[in-house]
């Protein structure tokens, strides 16, 4: 629920203004971040861990309406600043896709890579001893718990204005002048309330696949930007 | 599942007025048109424009009722999202015809413009390493896609789906879904190795025109005019 499926020309300007600009802001931090990374190596597990968060997206959860993200393991697969990276890389193409409007990229990938660089940090910020499943499931449950207050927050002060549809209010019969406005605690009260179950399914897929890639591919967790982090991981708590 | 492997088919082999004309053209035909459903305030205007892009998409051969169902799968979410407002019909209509139109839209940039034109427009305004790992993430999924296929059916012969046993699903899917991680880096590895023994060095050989010619007028034409009927719509 994290990934806004808002369309075209419903938020305000300066909301979706501002989201591009600190989108921008913070792609310019993580490029400057890999300045010296060895890029042959990143841009294949980048694409990579990209194109399987664009295949889990596709696919729905019903009757919940839910469908995965797998931020947080792209997080942890790719570290802070790559993952931004694949959290822009799959808001882009999902938009053009037609998948979530094209002017909410920037708050998409805002929204999409906090998961990523939140994940990353709260997986190492818990104790080593956990189990590698646990970890990554409880930091993906914390995670899109706080991503899904900023999507309810980002909603709330959009103000959806009903000026906006004022032409319409005044056909005969439309009747909107006090239509349109959003009910921040409805919308709220369905994103967490489906949600709830959306981030149990994802905490339990996101905690198995990190728990699979330790088992079978280690050297996937241990990449350049954190090998020395995991080193201690892959001797102790991987079950 | 979106039918990436059927949309890059469309792309490469039309010969359309609109696959002839330029991508930097359909990419403000796009911008023309998302700027209507910015504007727009009226369900019927922005549906008339919807109309006139199914009329141009078939006038030009390009598969529209494929891309008009395509088209309506933003529907789904705005649908969802229109459910927690305050308003009718009318809102949950404009929210609706908002979704689909820049998506109509996107999906005839799309199914008329072959990638490594789109990726080589988008290499000359984003930095190396965004537009090499858009490029890889493309080119990573179409291999994804038929690794789902192969997945699916293989879970399916091995008696992996249980109807009524969510945690026997849920744990095949993730090792499924984790399986997929490991194979799509080590083919995305290959794939890249090989693009740089031929001489990729992050940009694409095709260096995308960023100028306008002759042919370009129905895309522009198109856009202008769905902008035009918004901004006019009494």
């Amino acid at each position: 629920m994290t990934h806004m499926h808002i369309p075209d020309g419903v938020l305000p300007v300066h909301l979706w203004l501002l989201g591009f600009v600190l989108m921008a802001l913070v792609l310019g931090l993580c490029l400057l971040r890999l300045r010296n990374a060895d890029l042959k190596k990143k841009i294949p597990l980048l694409g990579a861990v990209s194109a399987v968060m664009l295949v889990a997206m596709s696919l729905e959860i019903l009757p919940l309406a839910y469908h995965i993200n797998l931020s947080v393991v792209a997080g942890i697969l790719l570290g802070p600043a790559l993952g931004f990276i694949a959290a822009f890389i799959t808001n882009l193409i999902l938009a053009l896709m037609g998948h979530g409007g094209i002017t909410v990229i920037g708050l998409n990938t805002l929204l999409l890579g906090s998961e990523a660089v939140l994940g990353h940090t709260l997986f190492y910020l818990l104790s080593r001893r956990m189990p590698v499943f646990w970890r990554t499931a409880l930091a993906t449950m914390v995670t899109l718990c706080i991503a899904t207050v900023a999507l309810i927050g980002i909603v709330s002060v959009s103000h959806i204005d009903p000026e906006l549809f004022s032409h319409e209010s005044q056909a005969p019969g439309q009747g909107l002048s006090h239509e349109g406005t959003l009910s921040v605690s409805r919308f709220a009260t369905m994103v967490l309330t489906l949600g709830f179950f959306g981030w149990l399914i994802e905490s339990a897929i996101s905690g198995a696949v990190v728990a699979f890639i330790a088992r079978v591919k280690p050297d996937l967790l241990g990449h350049a930007l954190h090998r020395d982090k995991f080193e201690g991981d892959n001797r102790g708590a991987v079950r | 599942m979106i039918d990436v492997a059927r949309i890059d088919h469309w792309a490469a082999s039309g010969s359309g007025p609109f696959h002839r004309s330029s991508p930097i053209a359909k990419v403000f035909f796009l911008l023309l048109v998302v700027s209507a459903a910015v504007i727009a305030k009226s369900p019927y205007a922005l549906l008339a424009g919807y109309g006139a892009l199914l009329v141009v998409a078939a006038l030009s051969g390009l598969p529209w009722p494929r891309v008009m169902a395509l088209s309506w799968y933003a529907a789904v979410f705005a649908l969802l999202y229109s459910l927690s407002i305050r308003g009718g019909f009318w809102i949950r209509m404009l929210f609706i015809v908002k979704a689909i139109t820049p998506s109509f839209a996107m999906l005839m940039l799309i199914v008329s413009t072959p990638y490594p034109k789109i990726f080589s427009l988008l290499s000359s305004v984003l930095p190396e390493i965004i537009a090499a790992g858009l490029f890889m993430t493309y080119r990573t999924l179409f291999i994804l896609l038929d690794m789902m296929d192969n997945f699916a059916a293989a879970i399916r012969l091995r008696g992996g789906f249980s109807p009524g046993s969510l945690y026997k699903n849920s744990a095949n899917i993730s090792q499924g879904i984790a399986m997929l991680v490991v194979r799509a880096v080590e083919r995305a590895s290959r794939i890249y190795a090989v693009m740089v023994v031929r001489g990729y060095s992050g940009s694409m050989a095709e260096k995308a025109s960023v100028r306008l010619h002759p042919e370009d007028w129905l895309p522009l034409s198109t856009g202008v005019a769905v902008l035009l009927l918004v901004l006019l719509w009494k």
